[in-house]
């Protein structure tokens, strides 16, 4: 478990993003957890925790779902009912010390029930990465469904 | 329609060249005029903001104005510039929004005899408050209240 001021850096295909520790995520190998072998449905595998399925979802660099099999964990939020997992195809815990977040809202409307799925950006020369915000990341996951 | 009075009241503007449409806004109203460099695109987000950039240690969105005009975004904006505006009235002072410009924004001095345009000259868009007519040539007003409420809903 992450420290609330530590980010873990997320890529999702060609795309890098930060999850803020705040967010209480942990890591699951892939070996711990059942792929979803059926071409049908939005979840790639799922973990089992205390007999509940929790979904871990595939995206893209643009957030779509997608599935590709070249992936060895999965990154799981802590929400309600139960956490939902976001498959990574690379992932690096930084030190808060070194990953200043500059505050940074999208413009127009927001795509979730619960606001912009981005609250910053780290911003590095003239990049910026963008920093998802837990609980619409999480409200967006949820809303991929459970199968 | 007749030249206005002159009012000896000087304005220091910048004309922006868009795709399509020619803006003029206070020159106070910018921050920076840069060359373009790399966007991180913003997923799920609205058509016409094309990516964000790293701009003085802030994240600032890029917006395609002419999107917003109901237009398409330039293809190629390797030859133009983007042109970062401050805050918009009331907002957060990081909150500073840029847009592509397809050209060097010119510097302009209005001093009151510039002729108003027709509306009917005008884009038929919420978005464009005004224009004015420099040298025959059609220059738009935007409208910030409309673009803060679009922004910032």
């Amino acid at each position: 478990m992450a420290e609330p001021n530590q980010y873990l850096h997320l890529k999702l295909g060609n795309a890098g993003f930060l999850l803020p520790g705040v967010s209480g995520f942990n890591i699951e190998q892939r070996d711990g957890m059942t792929t979803n072998e059926s071409a049908e449905g939005n979840v790639a595998a799922w973990r089992t925790v205390h007999n509940t399925r929790q979904p871990a979802y595939c995206l893209d660099g643009s957030l779509r779902v997608t599935r590709h099999h070249h992936w060895e964990r999965a990154v799981f939020l802590a929400a309600a009912p139960h956490a939902v997992g976001l498959v990574v195809d690379e992932v690096q815990l930084l030190p808060g010390t070194e990953t200043i977040i500059t505050p940074f809202t999208p413009p127009g409307q927001p795509p979730t029930r619960v606001g912009h799925l981005f609250s910053g950006a780290w911003v590095t020369g003239q990049r910026a990465m963008l920093v998802f915000d837990p609980p619409a990341l999480i409200a967006y996951l949820q809303s991929l469904g459970e199968e | 329609m007749k030249p206005r009075a002159r009012t000896g009241h000087r304005l220091h503007s910048l004309e922006v060249p868009l795709q399509g449409v020619t803006l003029i806004v206070p020159s106070a109203a910018v921050a920076e005029v840069i060359n373009p460099i790399n966007m991180t695109p913003v997923p799920f987000s609205e058509s016409w903001l094309k990516g964000v950039i790293g701009w003085r240690t802030l994240a600032v969105p890029v917006v395609s104005l002419e999107v917003l005009l109901g237009g398409a975004a330039p293809v190629d904006i390797s030859t133009g510039k983007i042109v970062i505006f401050y805050p918009l009235s009331g907002r957060k002072d990081w909150e500073f929004y840029a847009l592509l410009a397809t050209a060097e924004p010119r510097p302009l001095v209005l001093d009151g005899s510039q002729p108003a345009a027709e509306r009917s000259e005008l884009p038929d868009s919420p978005y464009i408050a005004a224009g004015l007519k420099i040298n025959d040539r059609l220059m738009s007003v935007p409208d910030l209240d409309a673009l803060k409420k679009t922004f910032y809903p």
